[in-house]
């Protein structure tokens, strides 16, 4: 996708995802169910480690053991999982949008020092294919009724340290985010997952996603109907 | 470095200069140019294009100084299409300037508009032209559909509609919700397709519309949303590869390597097998591979069988493409034991000697599929009555026994590495069994490129049947190949190399636990042909009004089929063609109503079911007659022929002494006359000197005349004119004298007045006498004007005169001065048929004869030239028939004569001085009577 999309339109793609102001273009597509499917799936292509880590970490020369048992996921960096269930979709969309931003800044970082490693390119595709399904989703969440909720889960988040200027230690901070960044993904699968669960089940939940998504949806049917689907530029309420 | 740059001003300078030069020409160029091309006036639009079957209006604007230069004014517009005047109705003058024209329902594609001015009343003068271009904007693209082949970027294609006949671009236009993605420009040699540049990000939905656009319009397709993942078309599985199962040989078990996109996505397969001989393809029920797998075992298979399978996979849920087929990969079941029995028979060999007959074993190889694996051997076992079993084990398929003549049980089985197949038991019947109790109705027909063979089963219990067939030939010996059926079949086909246009004796013979039944045979092709050649025809006997024809059949190897019947196809050089159809069991067919005495052309064309071939042409002639016929008119002609000439013998028999007395009449016998008795006296010495003593005188005592009648045909000419001629005629057949004429030229230097046909005549007679009468004296009423000398070469005994010498030398010397040579000449000059001896010149030697002569030399001379003659008779005869002939030829030889006939006329002209009345009136004619 960097070879097709220029680097000040790729700049301003990520910054707009960062704040939840993307460039819409065109219109979504498809129910919830259908996006929620197609998250899971990206997010089960994202968990794995042969996507990132495992190549990353034989560039580096970090597939060694005693080497290997130092690339652990540094905490604060991606939320864990049981911060993720309790939060509500929209914050869980959000904090999801705000994260996959961060690893897009990261990813470019480290495929300019790993200009090689053509991984990289394909995952931050996949990352922009996401942040759109999030997008789309959030257009079917219900609009002004709910109630706004912090963008992060959870006061233990923190952003991701700035680069090492040791060239090991920064090859061992890369290693360590994109553990934690599979880590993290494999946790939103299981919250997709959940989400994915039998409606009987979601339904006694208070922030259902499926129940929700189907209700907003239902709400927006009578505005959309007859025409395109007008972004609404973000999420969060 | 001064030096280099007063070098480097100077070419600055000129540069400068040069291109000072070229702006000025340029801008002095463009300036007369502009001047020069100004136009009078335009048209307004400058390029259009015009949607088909449109109106369009055009205006033509004048320029205020060319109308001031020209004197003209809008009036004078006048407008042309592609050079041809438009009707001024189609005009509109708007004001002093401006002209417009009027096109409606444009149908052309390209036209060419000038706007032109009349000036000066005469000189038309272009202002200005446009191209109108015509065309149709474009359809809305219709049926968009995207493919993403793995490893590729996606491609869409589309219907474009209708023909715009404008250049039409299609864009394929992408987008996410949140992104839209670079335009896909359609390449000119393929404008119903595009390859988007990104590679394709699945689970995200993309819209997809495309875009076309041309001068006339823009309108897009029907946007198409997607998740690239459903349109995926995935690599085929590799690596496949097919193992069995020594524990189950029904069994084959497939693996392979899924493609990389089996983490996007889950699979299903579709596995298809066959065998390797086979061409349609099995297929594994789609529900026992609806899930991602890499392997799967394939059942119920045939044991040590190979099979073919190949693999292809697509999207679990059915969205997407199939991938293409994998490599075809083989594997092989494990054995098994022979699932059935060999066929089995036997041929009992020629040769048979007392209490022991050689017996030849024969059995089938399994087929594959019933031999279940590779067949190791064969074991046969052989069992009498109450005698131990004789075991075989043979890799062969035949085996030669020698049996005794009692009944044998014959069992064999055949062998894998698995096991033993059933046992195939045949009963030998005792030499002196009898066969009986054949299938019947056996029928054979070709059906579906095989041929069938059909009988009716005898009423009792069959074990099998064996069918035997060999190719019937003229060429080679009838070598049969054999199958197998059982007991309860009664139709089959022949499972061999059956070739067509070949004539099959087949043989059925059924089994019983008893032994062989009686075989039934018929003979049947597999597919009939037209022979290979038509039958050779040939006359038989030909008549005048018929002709038997045949031929042979034709060799079987040339047949190729049954021969359902001839046709004869004859015909005259003239006539038409008839045909005539005869049945294939004749060799001989009769054409009857031909013409006679005609040349007939005849072919012959054999037929099978299939056609015909014709054979060589042959030709006959009928016969003029009929067989008899000429016997039947030759005979009765040859048997009158006969009865005439017997009836003529038998006349002459009756009237043999007439017609003796008239062809043969009586020689007298000299030895019998009685003229020595009444010319004793004569004087011996003839002595002529002059006629007219003989005449006056009127004796003619010593004359002895013998009148023979040469020819009957020819009368005597009673006038000298009629004896003058018959005198030419005897000088002229002088030559032809032989025998007794050869005698007289050596007994006379006159010629002897006979034919040839007299010296057949007298050669008849001369094996009882010879005679050469002279006649030189009066014959008939005439008297020989010269002296007459008379000789006979009988062998009865001379004459006393001829015993003479003195009346031989009385001519012979009639030449005294040479004695021996004249005599010589004179026979050489007559032999010789010399025309220089004219009877004158003879009559004047005779004159001057000597009456001195040696009368012992003449005698010993005239012996000599005796012997001479007869030496050399036969020649002499011979060289004056020769001569003789030759002179009847040529016309010189005619011309002598013709001088010597002058002679003898003038001969005959001194014979009429004398008196006609010089022979005795009493002479009878024919006779002879003595004076």
């Amino acid at each position: 996708m960097r070879a097709q999309l220029p680097r000040r339109v790729l700049l301003s793609l990520v910054l707009r995802l960062l704040f939840l102001k993307p460039v819409v273009t065109g219109s979504c597509s498809g129910d919830d169910q259908e996006l929620l499917r197609q998250l899971q799936h990206q997010v089960d292509f994202m968990k794995d480690s042969s996507r990132l880590l495992d190549p990353y970490m034989h560039i580096q020369g970090l597939d060694v053991p005693g080497l290997k048992e130092h690339c652990q996921e540094r905490p604060g960096v991606f939320p864990r999982e049981n911060a993720l269930h309790e939060l509500s979709r929209r914050g869980f969309l959000q904090t999801l949008n705000a994260k996959l931003g961060h690893v897009l800044h990261r990813l470019t970082i480290l495929q300019q020092n790993l200009p090689k490693v053509q991984d990289f390119g394909t995952v931050k595709r996949y990352i922009y294919g996401i942040r759109n399904n999030i997008y789309c989703l959030a257009q079917l969440l219900p609009g002004s009724s709910e109630t706004a909720e912090p963008t992060q889960a959870g006061t233990e988040d923190s952003p991701p340290p700035p680069p090492a200027s040791d060239t090991f230690q920064s090859k061992l901070q890369g290693c360590q985010f994109l553990r934690g960044y599979h880590r993290f993904m494999h946790s939103v699968g299981r919250v997709f997952h959940k989400w994915r669960e039998s409606p009987s089940r979601s339904r006694s939940r208070r922030h259902s996603p499926h129940r929700a998504l189907r209700k907003g949806a239902h709400r927006m049917q009578p505005s959309m109907r007859g025409k395109r689907l007008m972004p609404r530029g973000q999420l969060s309420q | 470095m001064p030096p280099p740059e007063k070098k480097k001003y100077p070419c600055k300078m000129l540069t400068l200069q040069t291109w000072t030069v070229q702006a000025l020409f340029v801008f002095l160029s463009t300036e007369s140019l502009g001047e020069l091309l100004d136009p009078c006036g335009y048209i307004n639009p400058e390029s259009p294009v015009v949607q088909l079957g449109s109106n369009f209006t055009a205006v033509c604007v004048l320029k205020e100084k060319c109308m001031d230069y020209f004197h003209v004014n809008a009036n004078y517009i006048f407008w042309k299409t592609n050079h041809v005047t438009i009707p001024h109705e189609q005009y509109t003058v708007i004001n002093r300037t401006a002209s417009s024209v009027t096109f409606r329902d444009i149908s052309l594609l390209n036209i060419q508009l000038t706007c032109n001015i009349r000036t000066f009343g005469q000189i038309d003068q272009n202002v200005y032209g446009i191209r109108i271009i015509s065309g149709l904007p474009p359809e809305k693209p219709k049926n968009l559909s995207c493919i993403v082949k793995e490893g590729e970027k996606m491609t869409c294609q589309w219907d474009p509609g209708r023909e715009t006949y404008l250049e039409t671009n299609f864009t394929l236009k992408s987008e996410w919700a949140t992104e839209k993605f670079d335009d896909c420009k359609t390449k000119r040699d393929n404008p119903t397709s595009c390859t988007v540049d990104y590679s394709p990000v699945y689970f995200v939905n993309i819209e997809v519309w495309v875009e076309a656009e041309n001068a006339l319009g823009k309108v897009a397709s029907d946007h198409i949303n997607f998740d690239p993942i459903d349109k995926v078309k995935p690599f085929p599985p590799h690596n496949l590869s097919v193992s069995n199962s020594e524990e189950l040989s029904s069994i084959l078990k497939l693996t392979w390597i899924n493609s990389s996109i089996k983490s996007f996505m889950k699979l299903k397969y579709d596995i298809q097998y066959r065998t390797k001989d086979a061409s349609t393809w099995s297929q594994i029920p789609p529900e026992d591979t609806a899930s991602t797998r890499s392997s799967f075992t394939v059942q119920d298979l045939k044991p040590f069988t190979e099979y073919v399978f190949r693999i292809r996979c697509m999207k679990e849920d059915g969205k997407g493409f199939w991938s293409d087929w994998s490599a075809e990969e083989s594997g092989i079941t494990y054995e098994d034991r022979p699932s059935k029995a060999p066929s089995f028979w036997y041929k009992m060999e020629p040769s048979h000697t007392h209490g022991c007959r050689p017996v030849q074993l024969i059995w089938k190889t399994l087929p594959r599929f019933e031999a279940n694996g590779k067949i190791l051997d064969y074991e046969v076992t052989l069992k009498r009555w109450k005698s131990p079993l004789q075991n075989y084990t043979v890799n062969d398929t035949k085996l030669t026994v020698n049996l005794t003549n009692d009944r044998y049980i014959a069992t064999l089985t055949a062998r894998n590495l698995v096991g033993k197949s059933d046992a195939s038991v045949l009963t030998i019947p005792a030499y002196d069994f009898q066969a009986a109790r054949p299938v019947t109705d056996l029928k054979a027909f070709p059906k579906d490129n095989m041929l069938w063979v059909e009988w009716t089963a005898p009423n009792e219990s069959i074990n099998k049947y064996i069918l035997e067939w060999c190719v019937l030939s003229d060429k080679s010996p009838c070598v049969p190949d054999w199958q197998q059926e059982d007991g309860n079949v009664h139709r089959t086909y022949l499972r061999g190399n059956l070739a067509e246009s070949k004539c099959y004796l087949i043989t059925v013979t059924p089994v019983y636990d008893s032994g062989p039944g009686s075989p039934q045979s018929i003979k049947a092709y597999l597919k009939q042909a037209p022979p290979s050649k038509g039958p050779t025809v040939r006359t038989k006997k030909v008549g005048k009004n018929e002709a038997v024809l045949e031929w042979d059949q034709l060799p079987v190897d040339v047949q190729n089929g049954f021969i359902r019947n001839y046709t004869i196809f004859y015909k005259t050089n003239i006539g038409n063609e008839t045909a005539v159809n005869v049945d294939s069991s004749h060799t001989e067919y009769t054409l009857s109503s031909l013409t006679s005495d005609t040349l007939y052309m005849v072919r012959m064309a054999a037929y099978t079911d299939e056609g015909g071939m014709d054979g060589p042409e042959f030709t006959f002639t009928t016969p003029k007659f009929a067989q008899g016929e000429i016997e039947a008119i030759v005979v009765p002609v040859c048997l009158a022929f006969l009865l005439t000439t017997l009836l003529g013998v038998l006349f002459c028999f009756n009237k043999r002494d007439l017609i003796k007395k008239h062809i043969w009449p009586n020689v007298p016998d000299p030895s019998k006359s009685h003229i020595a008795q009444w010319s004793p006296h004569t004087p011996p010495r003839h002595n002529f000197n002059s006629k007219d003593q003989i005449y006056s005188d009127g004796n003619f005592t010593d004359v002895s005349v013998v009148e023979i009648e040469a020819n009957d045909k020819k009368p005597f000419p009673e006038d000298p004119k009629s004896l003058d001629l018959f005198k030419k005629e005897k000088i002229s057949t002088e030559g032809h004298s032989s025998g007794i004429g050869g005698s007289s030229c050596m007994s006379s230097s006159r010629p002897s007045i006979s034919s040839s046909d007299e010296n057949e005549s007298a050669q008849n007679t001369s094996s009882t006498v010879q005679y050469s009468t002279v006649v030189h004296s009066g014959y008939r009423h005439q008297v020989p004007s010269v002296q007459v000398f008379s000789r006979s070469e009988s062998t009865q005994p001379l004459l006393d005169s001829e015993e003479r010498p003195e009346e031989l030398q009385l001519v012979d010397n009639v030449d005294g001065s040479d004695v021996i040579l004249p005599r010589q000449q004179y026979f050489k000059q007559n032999c010789s048929q010399h025309e220089t001896s004219p009877d004158v010149s003879q009559f004047e030697r005779s004159k001057q004869v000597s009456s001195v002569n040696d009368e012992d030399f003449v005698r010993l001379k005239q012996q000599q030239i005796s012997d001479h003659i007869s030496q050399s008779y036969g020649s002499g005869q011979m060289k004056m028939f020769q001569e003789v002939s030759a002179a009847d030829a040529f016309g010189p030889g005619t011309e002598g004569q013709v001088e010597r006939f002058e002679t003898v006329g003038m001969e005959a002209v001194i014979d009429e001085g004398m008196p006609k009345s010089y022979l005795p009136q009493t002479v009878r004619r024919g006779g002879y009577m003595p004076q």
